[in-house]
């Protein structure tokens, strides 16, 4: 008992999990208790989350949602990829470091100039997710490529391989695991974010859409459930992503266990 | 002594200085390794540098390897070159190797890289794991390998890869005695199996490394002079130490090492 508040305590799975239904309910209860008329309380979001669950209108949000974020993050990771692996070429080192700094840029004062530049809606929505995603992606690769020992450059070295050869193996075949823990870290963002361009154009729909929508007639309840769609999605794809990277690189796999 | 030769000089280092930030870390560094011709077999040659932590024993590894340049002076292979990371076998302290590879795959790597092997580069490694005890361990990832086996890896990776040096940066320490014994076995077959390998082990483990070595070169400080340099080269050869099993036990080894730590 004592451990579970000790800095670097052990403690069993099983009791770690005990530990995490009791603070559920806990906090379950105490929303419970402290919600008034104006916060719907826990079982009524419930009720309304299973009843979304088997609705056609949240599978059909859903999916425009997903289709939309997926082609997003394929697209953001061509280009990552691309400016993150000519990153070691003096050319683009400073286009991929002011790829960094545009994380600073608020998507919001920017609508207009891609509205102007993209032909329709759904490519607007394309082209503001990818704009939004690219520079969080291209920071997290660009750490990864910064952070490579100086031993995996030496034994290239060793092995007689030239610059282009030791690009290849060193950051290409070497951190290609990265690629999947940073779509996976990086997912909350796109996810974030759909919410947000899906607001720009609703005549297409998606969670975000039916989340604005909620949110006007003040149905508290059903956004709130809502919510926990998008959450649960968000621990999901994290979970998909995870696994695939371990399944795809067995050696991460290892180096996890290893430090349990 | 035993009948030998030496002949023509592999390797040299001719006024090698090593600075970082004015501050000399090597001084003045002049030797030359020589090939030993031994009629009847095929011997080639184990040098050790000996110096105490800190010395800069690894920074002049790194200069024979190739891998970093000298402030001043060179490093010379045959036929005059001088040294590039590729030409040398490089058995880093941790024997690290690709984290993201199989063992197998980390061999092909080296193997693909040796114009000999070519068309029998999976005979070679299956040969090699099989002298090395490793051929359990080739569809394994580094991280699932002991220290030991680790090290065997890394010396058969670099091994697979042709050259004829093969310069080792601690080869002993953090091994158990079972597996010092194997190593040590391990080097000397390495050495009498090609007329030119070279073995050049940096290690502060004097009684290991002189007991399979021909020559043993002391890095360390002289008086009032900034840096480490090559204080004495000892041929063991000469001296009757070299070549022979059970070394450690006989007087005159044990002589030359107090002789050694007292140069340190
Ligand atoms: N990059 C560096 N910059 C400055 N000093 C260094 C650097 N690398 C090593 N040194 C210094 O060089 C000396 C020799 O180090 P090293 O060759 O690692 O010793 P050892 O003989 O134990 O292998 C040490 O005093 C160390 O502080
Ligand atoms: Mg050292």
């Amino acid at each position: 008992m004592k451990t579970i508040f000790q800095p670097f305590g052990k403690i069993s799975k099983q009791a770690f999990i005990i530990m995490i239904v009791m603070q559920v309910m806990f906090a379950l209860v105490f929303w419970h208790t402290t919600s008034n008329g104006l916060i719907p309380q826990p079982a009524k979001v419930a009720k309304a989350f299973f009843h979304l669950l088997s609705t056609r209108l949240l599978l059909d949000n859903i999916l425009v949602s997903l289709a939309l974020t997926v082609q997003a993050m394929l697209y953001s990771i061509v280009i990552t990829l691309a400016f993150a692996y000519l990153s070691v070429i003096p050319f683009f080192k400073s286009i991929a470091q002011f790829l960094v700094k545009c994380r600073y840029l608020t998507l919001t004062g920017l609508i207009f100039i891609f509205t102007l530049l993209t032909k329709d809606g759904s490519q607007l929505k394309l082209s503001l997710l990818v704009f939004g995603i690219v520079p969080f992606f291209v920071t997290s690769f660009l750490s990864v490529i910064l952070n490579i020992d100086k031993q995996e450059y030496e034994l290239c070295k060793t092995l007689g391989y030239n610059n282009w050869q030791t690009l290849y193996e060193v950051i290409i075949v070497g951190k290609a695991d990265a690629v999947f823990e940073i779509l996976r870290q990086n997912f909350a963002i796109s996810w974030l974010m759909i919410t947000l361009v899906e607001g720009l154009n609703m005549s297409e729909g998606g969670i975000g859409t039916l989340l604005i929508k909620y949110n006007k007639y003040n149905d508290l309840t059903n956004v709130l459930a809502l919510q926990l769609v998008i959450f649960l999605i968000g621990l999901l794809f994290d979970f998909l992503l995870g696994t695939t990277r371990q399944w795809l690189f067995p050696h991460t796999k290892i180096a996890i266990g290893g430090t349990k | 002594m035993t009948t030998h030769t030496k002949e023509e000089i592999i390797l040299k280092a001719e006024n090698v200085h090593l600075e970082y930030d004015n501050k000399t870390i090597l001084r003045n560094i002049n030797f030359s390794i020589k090939n030993i011709v031994r009629p009847g077999m095929e011997q080639g040659q184990v040098v050790s540098l000996i110096g105490r932590s800190g010395i800069g024993k690894t920074q002049l590894f790194k200069l024979l390897s190739g891998l970093q340049q000298p402030t001043s002076g060179h490093i010379h292979i045959q036929n005059d070159q001088p040294v590039r990371a590729g030409d040398m076998g490089v058995i880093f302290q941790n024997y690290y190797l690709f984290e993201w590879r199989t063992i197998h795959q980390s061999l092909m790597l080296a193997a693909k890289q040796n114009p000999a092997l070519k068309g029998h580069e999976t005979d070679a490694i299956k040969k090699s794991a099989a002298d090395f005890e490793l051929t359990d361990h080739l569809q394994k990832y580094p991280q699932q390998l002991s220290g030991g086996q680790r090290q065997r890896a890394s010396i058969i990776q670099q091994l697979l890869k042709g050259s004829d040096f093969l310069l080792l940066d601690e080869p002993f320490s953090g091994l158990d005695a079972c597996v010092l014994d194997k190593v040590v076995e391990l080097l000397l077959q390495v050495s009498i199996s090609d007329e030119l390998k070279t073995l050049v082990i940096v290690s502060h483990d004097i009684a290991t490394a002189i007991a399979i070595s021909d020559t043993v070169f002391i890095l360390g400080k002289e008086k009032d002079l900034p840096g480490a340099t090559i204080k004495k080269e000892i041929d063991l050869i000469a001296r009757d130490l070299a070549w022979q099993k059970n070394i450690k036990r006989e007087k005159a080894f044990l002589e030359t090492v107090e002789e050694i730590k007292n140069c340190l």
